[in-house]
């Protein structure tokens, strides 16, 4: 029997908005096994970032259930997610979300040091990390200072900081053009190559190419699955 | 919807940074208000609230300190209020953008934005104002009923007006910068995040830090916004140099002023003499604390004479350390002008000080070397070459003379050469010391009317015991100063402890002044604590760092704040300063504390952004 990376039965996630109650995912169902690389796409508010948002303990399912390896995610505290996280998962954030004042480097680095790696340590990662991504001589720099390109190809080395075997990745080629979009597509097709769990949020039909299957959504709802 | 009504609708939806900034600016000009009028009654003229008690030197320590500490008071609170207002304003950099980028024009967002300013203003400037004379006029009430004399009088409304102009226009000026410089750039610089963190150049901070990971991710969080964090930094400095004064300054003026106090009246020491003498003397004495007339006496009537028997008895009491048997008596004593030299002014090689001002004081004659007070403040003290000398008390130095020490006294119609003051609460500082010798000459007569004994401490019950024996039988009649000093003390010490409570109500203003600086800080990080919590990070790790941010502003507001309140305190307010190590330590004791529990605050909006939820900080 193959192992369960992920498994979502009848989640439901409501938000609220004074009066107003806008259903972000209704009654969904999902099971992402290990190794595999599944993609999703739909229509802006089909409810794509919300399951992402869910599967990494970023948000609670107003109803429904999932499991993370092995883990009942909605029943932990704030403390135990933020160990899970760092651990079992990787973030990739469609508009890079890299912290500032912190180097290429530093943000790299940042995952390892949370895990209370040394800094030297961490440091050490963090180096063989960019060069896997093309930017070591780009390490000393702000985010401010380099593309957009560079700066998603920095939030995948920090993803990989802590070698998590869950990747989540929101619409990495959202904002770059074609030809950068492209260094995005090889670094997850050598990330599925290493046998990384991948779910990725995308409309990049490059990527869809590369997963296993692919998800349709639209409504809060997984609408069609091709394999 | 009326010109007014978007602002304050817009102001109701920000409803925790609005309150924040109105409170703090509401406190702020109350404070003000309340400690510049209520200055007026207790510093300015301190003598309102001793009811004209206090000696001349007393007085200018008092007076001083509470000018200092007005002014930064008024400094700290025109900065605050700035600071909040600024704050307030520069968050709404990127809403400015927005409305800039859908079309609205400049002229039309700069006016929006200029009436939450003046709404925010002059409701806070308003309610401060009334709230600072209503807590004059509660304290003054507060303070009667506890044993103080401050008259109620009419408020001075022009102080008022321009403290409330003065908040006003600080406050706009410093608070229309952020809108205006929103105003001068383009709609996508402001609403890039880049245009208020100014993140372009690399970080000239520690890399690794070795302090951990929190202080560099913290240290880098302030540094990014420099502006603002030197405005805190500048704000919290003043406001802690205030806090310094108050509390170091206040701490060391009381036990320098209680110091003077006990050296001039002399602990373990008993006055013996006629019971007229004894209850004029202590009247003399207790003035500091507690206005009385004195009676008229003949201090020459021969019933008040102690004999010298008696004199040499009590000198051979086992516990009595020192004899001190004065002469006293009530008389005018005049001014008489003085001349300086100027030798390297040849067109004026002289000059005359001074006029012909008299005045009624206490003339105490003594014996040289027997003398129980340690009380000069100025000059040299009398030896036994000197006939025609005298030392005067402060009050009647400051008072009566220009420059005593280079001037004169016409007393007994005989010019005395002034070599020394005195600060001494005995008829409030206006006593002249002078040989006794002296007096017996002007005045023709011989003898002692009081007698003041020195008592060793470890056998004082018993040796009171013995003089009282040895007295028994004559006129006389004993009466232990310690109980006078220590109403000296005590009322010193209510006098210091009300005047040093009240600078410390600006703490509460610095307190606000770091939460709405955390609170900007906060918002301008919300995102980034939120990946990091997205990657990891425990909420307790986002406290720390906040935390750390904090503290290391009131840690630098801090090493300024305390150094400058110190170097004003010793090089302005009290040069000669008398601080045992208990006095120090109990000083850095409340410093400390006012730190930490400025820096306490900023756990509160760290607290808050913690419980908010990751998705939505980071969609």
């Amino acid at each position: 029997m193959k192992e369960r990376s992920v498994f979502a039965s009848s989640l439901c996630k409501e938000y609220r908005i004074g009066d107003f109650v806008i259903e972000a995912l209704k009654d969904l169902d999902l099971e992402v096994i290990k190794g595999e690389f599944v993609s999703i796409y739909g229509p802006s508010g089909a409810g794509k970032t919300t399951l992402l948002n869910l599967i990494g303990g970023l948000d609670k399912p107003t109803s429904g259930k999932i499991i993370v390896f092995g883990h009942d995610v909605n029943t932990y505290d704030e403390d135990f997610l933020a160990t899970f996280r760092s651990t079992n998962i990787g973030f990739v954030f469609q508009s890079y979300n890299l912290i500032s004042t912190l180097t290429a480097l530093e943000n790299v680095a940042f995952p390892t040091e949370l895990a209370g790696w040394s800094g030297e340590r961490a440091q050490k990662r963090a180096k063989g990390l960019l060069k896997l991504v093309g930017l070591l001589h780009r390490a000393d720099h702000l985010p401010a200072q380099i593309s957009g390109g560079e700066q998603q190809r920095v939030a995948f080395a920090r993803a990989l900081a802590n070698n998590p075997p869950l990747i989540l990745v929101d619409e990495p080629t959202g904002n770059l053009d074609t030809e950068t979009g492209l260094e995005i597509v090889r670094i997850l097709e050598k990330l599925k190559a290493k046998g990384k769990t991948i779910i990725a949020a995308t409309h990049d039909e490059r990527i869809m190419g590369l997963a296993n299957r692919t998800l349709h959504m639209r409504n809060g709802r997984i609408v069609t699955a091709n394999e | 919807m009326s010109d007014l009504g978007f602002p304050i609708k817009d102001l109701a939806r920000r409803k925790f940074q609005t309150s924040l900034t109105i409170i703090g600016l509401t406190l702020s000009t109350a404070i003000t208000v309340f400690l510049v009028t209520f200055g007026e009654s207790l510093g300015f003229h301190v003598s309102l609230i001793t009811g004209g008690k206090l000696t001349t030197g007393f007085s200018y320590v008092f007076s001083l300190f509470i000018v200092i500490v007005g002014i930064l008071n008024f400094l700290a609170g025109v900065l605050v209020t700035s600071f909040l207002v600024s704050t307030n304003m520069h968050e709404r950099i990127q809403d400015i953008g927005i409305m800039k980028a859908t079309g609205c024009q400049a002229n039309s967002a700069l006016s929006y934005f200029f009436t939450e300013l003046s709404i925010m203003v002059f409701t806070s400037c308003t309610a401060g104002t009334l709230l600072g004379i209503l807590a004059r006029f509660v304290c003054i009430n507060v303070l009667n009923a506890l044993g103080f004399s401050i008259p109620q009088k009419p408020i001075n409304l022009w102080v008022v007006f321009l403290i409330f102009v003065a908040f006003i226009l600080a406050a706009h000026i410093l608070g229309a910068r952020p809108i205006m410089k929103a105003i001068k750039v383009k709609p996508a610089e402001a609403l890039s995040p880049l245009f208020s963190l100014g993140l372009i150049t690399a970080p000239k901070g520690p890399t690794s830090s070795k302090l951990g990971f929190n202080f560099k991710v913290a240290y880098r969080s302030i540094m990014r916004r420099k502006s603002a964090t030197y405005q805190a930094i500048i704000c919290l400095s003043v406001v802690l140099t205030l806090t310094t004064v108050a509390i170091a300054g206040g701490m060391i003026a009381n036990q320098t002023t209680q110091n003077y106090v006990e050296r001039a009246i002399c602990r373990d020491a008993v006055l013996i003499a006629h019971p007229d003498v004894k209850r004029q003397y202590e009247n003399f004495l207790s003035q500091f604390f507690e206005a009385k007339q004195p009676e008229k006496i003949n201090y020459i009537d021969p019933r008040y004479n102690i004999s010298e028997p008696l004199i040499s008895s009590l000198r051979t009491v086992q516990g009595v350390r020192r004899v001190d048997p004065r002469f006293v008596l009530e008389t005018t004593i005049k001014e008489v002008p003085g001349i300086i030299v100027n030798p390297e002014e040849p067109e004026q090689p002289y000059t005359i000080i001074g006029d012909n001002r008299y005045s009624e004081a206490l003339i105490v004659g003594i014996n040289l070397e027997g003398v129980i007070n340690d009380w000069l403040i100025e000059g040299r003290v009398l030896n036994n070459t000197d006939m025609y000398s005298v030392l005067i008390g402060d009050t009647l130095a400051y008072q009566n003379f220009d420059n005593a020490q280079k001037q004169s006294a016409l007393i007994f119609n005989k010019k005395f050469e002034i070599a020394g003051v005195c600060l001494d609460p005995l008829n409030n500082g206006d006593v002249v010391y002078m040989p006794i010798k002296a007096l017996y000459e002007s005045t023709e007569r011989s003898g002692y009317n009081l007698l003041l004994l020195k008592i060793d401490p470890l056998n004082y019950s018993k040796t009171i015991t013995e003089i009282k024996d040895k007295i028994s039988g004559t006129d006389l009649e004993i009466s232990e100063l310690n109980l006078i000093l220590d109403k000296h003390l005590n009322f010193l010490n209510r006098v210091w402890s009300l005047i040093m409570a009240l600078p410390l109500f600006s703490l509460a203003t610095a307190t606000l002044s770091l939460l709405s600086y955390m609170m900007l800080s906060i918002a301008g990080q919300q995102r980034e604590l939120g990946i990091m919590r997205a990657l990891g990070a425990k909420p307790r790790t986002i406290v720390k760092t906040i935390f750390l941010q904090a503290f290391l502003i009131v840690l630098a507001s801090g090493a300024i704040g305390i150094s400058v309140g110190f170097a004003i305190t010793w090089l302005f307010l009290i040069p000669e300063a008398v601080v045992s190590f208990l006095t120090l330590t109990t000083i850095m004791g409340w410093l400390l504390l006012a730190i930490v529990i400025i820096s306490l605050t900023s756990l509160y909006p760290a607290v808050r952004t913690t419980k908010k939820s990751i998705a939505q900080i980071i969609s």
